[in-house]
């Protein structure tokens, strides 16, 4: 732990929110972010301070979309919400109760919040009869490297057949039942660290972690009107994803270990807060861990500019994403792969085959251009 | 009301035109003073509902200026401009909504309710400080007022979140136990639909906000739209078959929610005085005694 504080400096360490618990998810093979993740780096304030503040912090009209879509949805009692469990999980009518967690009065700390939700989950799971069957605003806990994150899942729902069912509201449209992959994609990530919570908070009680199911309920607006609309959606994988990353995360003193001693991402704050460590010390202290950059880190990662001016200056085949990448194993650089192509490099045992594959596709396209 | 609006608004314009827009000029600068002051006494409710007058008096002279044909009578009865019911105060409003309404309610539902059956908007924002402002009149004063802007309760004993109820209901609809949300909001639509009813058999048009809000409520009472036949066509709901469905569903609820309400209601009485009695106790011992 000392050698994460270490990484960090003398700041507190960031706590995660699921957005970011499900952005690690998102690019598993990156030890750059899994270092700075582990060690609760602010990484905002470290791609400011190196110059590459990133697009992040979501428009305002877009919140402000979002949080009204979401009290539509709650409203009157969870009025709408009731409505689609009916219909899509055939929810009996006398299973209506709604209890808010968050209504604890005044303005309490997380810690007394988080008590007051395993209170009352532990006596839905312990005692059916007296539970109510939706959950509004319940604040989870899950245990990242060390450090304990608070997170709030928009409603857990109950007594669906006994089993708990984390429920996601997201005001991007179902047209013609097709929503956009990515946003779909993002939701499930983002609910499967609820899930992993969840069944961690009833295994922690004495219960049986599988009573949360791994189908959550996604809550959409339903083509172009306001009106919501639920499907059901499997985040097993995204939950298998995640809980693979923690424990990697958990395990980041191997990615740690080789690095040197001295090294550090502080920022060096003076009294003001302002960061006063040279920029390009803080620079080679970033590069210091290797970084694994995809195109879909700019949805993801504050520190994606960096990153992607990093690649750029290598010429690294990371930027052609993913899949270019996997294809071209082997070769770091386009420049690579374009001596590779003409003929200019002579390719080592290793890498004939792609330098084959290379100069097939370089004489097609001499032909057809 | 909004015929009455109508014709409050046509006879700014009927007999000639520029003694019209004399009278107009003379009622958009009285405005104006009344604005300022309101400003300086930081009256920010009445300011707004000065502004949308003074909106509504330019409107009106713009339409005047324009010509007799461009000043259509119809156009005249919708405006909602000078609608002296609009200037109750607004505990009186909140109230009028919530006597309508019957239940505890949060601040959408009233703003929902009121915009659809009384005329005048309320905003959603005015709500806000209400709630204190009417404890700290009752702490001042206790009993002064023949009616309080409450809290109601929940299992705890604490304010609940955002809800606004009356101090003289019965401390039994004032409590919040797990069914009541979904009880309250099946009362609603009870109520909202029995309104309806009463208006159209006193022959009066129903506002069409009121129809909105009602086709609203209904879609979410299981049984009350004409049936499952035709999804996403908002057909309009009748008021009888809602008020039947949502009764049926109340009587499933009906002695679980009522078991629960008087649990809560009994230990409200035997704790709390009479100021957290309507504004709610003390959250933090009780959260950790009573759980």
């Amino acid at each position: 732990m000392d050698r994460l504080d270490r990484l960090r400096g003398p700041e507190p360490p960031r706590p995660h929110d699921a957005r970011a618990i499900a952005a690690l998810a998102a690019n598993p093979g990156c030890a750059r972010r899994a270092v700075l993740d582990a060690a609760g780096v602010d990484k905002d304030a470290v791609a400011t301070h190196l110059g590459f503040p990133a697009p992040f912090g979501r428009s305002p009209f877009a919140i402000t979309r979002g949080d009204a879509f979401e009290a539509l949805v709650k409203e009157g009692g969870g009025a709408e919400l009731l409505r689609l469990l009916r219909e899509l999980l055939g929810l009996p009518l006398p299973l209506a109760g709604y209890t808010d967690l968050a209504d604890v009065g005044g303005n309490p700390s997380a810690h007394l919040r988080h008590s007051h939700t395993r209170r009352l989950i532990d006596r839905a799971a312990r005692d059916a009869g007296e539970a109510a069957t939706l959950y509004d605003h319940p604040l989870l806990r899950l245990e990242i490297a060390g450090y304990h994150s608070y997170l709030e899942p928009d409603v857990v729902a109950f007594q669906l057949g006994g089993r708990f069912h984390i429920v996601e509201i997201k005001s991007f449209a179902v047209v013609d039942g097709q929503a956009e992959p990515d946003k779909v994609a993002a939701a499930a990530r983002q609910a499967a660290v609820y899930v992993l919570a969840l069944s961690t908070l009833l295994a922690e009680l004495g219960h049986d972690p599988s009573r949360v199911s791994h189908e959550i309920v996604l809550v959409c607006p339903e083509n172009f009107a306001n009106r919501p609309a639920a499907t059901l959606v499997d985040v097993r994988r995204e939950l298998a994803v995640l809980r693979r990353q923690l424990a990697r995360m958990t395990r980041v003193g191997a990615i740690v270990e080789p690095l040197p001693d001295t090294l550090t991402f502080d920022l060096g704050r003076d009294d003001g807060g302002v960061p006063r460590r040279p920029v390009a010390e803080l620079r080679s202290a970033v590069r210091e861990v290797g970084a694994r950059y995809a195109p879909d880190c700019l949805n993801t990662c504050d520190l994606c500019f960096f990153c992607r001016e990093e690649a750029a200056e290598a010429g690294a085949t990371d930027l052609l994403g993913r899949q270019v990448r996997d294809e071209l194993g082997g070769v770091a650089t386009v420049a690579e792969a374009l001596a590779l192509a003409d003929g200019s490099l002579a390719p080592d045992d290793d890498r004939a085959e792609i330098a084959r594959l290379l100069r097939l596709a370089d004489r097609l396209y001499a032909e057809v251009s | 009301m909004l015929e009455i609006s109508g014709t409050g608004g046509n006879h700014w314009y009927a007999p000639g035109v520029s003694e019209t827009l004399d009278a107009l000029e003379a009622r958009i600068s009285a405005l104006r003073g009344e604005i300022r002051r309101a400003v300086r006494a930081r009256d920010g409710a009445l300011a707004r509902e000065l502004r949308a007058e003074l909106r509504g008096a330019e409107r009106a002279w713009d339409r005047a200026v324009a010509g007799p044909e461009a000043a259509d009578p119809a156009a005249g009865t919708t405006e909602r401009a000078g609608e002296p019911a609009s200037l109750l105060p607004v505990r009186e409003q909140v109230h009028q909504a919530l006597t309508l309404i019957g239940a505890p309610a949060a601040a959408r539902m009233i703003v929902a309710v009121h915009a659809a059956l009384h005329a005048g908007s309320l905003g959603g924002g005015r709500l806000a400080s209400l709630r204190r402002d009417e404890e700290r009149s009752f702490r001042g004063a206790p009993y002064a007022r023949p009616y309080y802007l409450c809290a109601a309760l929940t299992d705890r004993l604490s304010a609940s979140r955002g809800l606004f109820a009356v101090s003289t209901w019965p401390l039994e609809r004032r409590v919040v136990g797990p069914l009541s949300p979904r009880v309250d909001f099946l009362t609603t639509a009870v109520r909202v639909a029995e309104h309806v009813l009463r208006l159209a058999e006193a022959g009066e048009p129903a506002a069409p906000g009121a129809e909105r809000l009602l086709a609203r409520l209904a879609r979410n009472v299981p049984g009350a739209t004409g049936g499952p036949g035709r999804p996403g066509v908002p057909a309009a709901p009748d008021p009888r078959t809602v008020v039947k469905a949502a009764h049926a569903e109340l009587r499933v609820h009906a002695a679980a929610d009522a078991a629960a309400r008087a649990d809560i209601a009994g230990r409200a009485r035997a704790r709390l005085g009479d100021a957290e009695r309507l504004f709610g106790g003390l959250p933090l011992g009780l959260a950790e005694a009573s759980c």
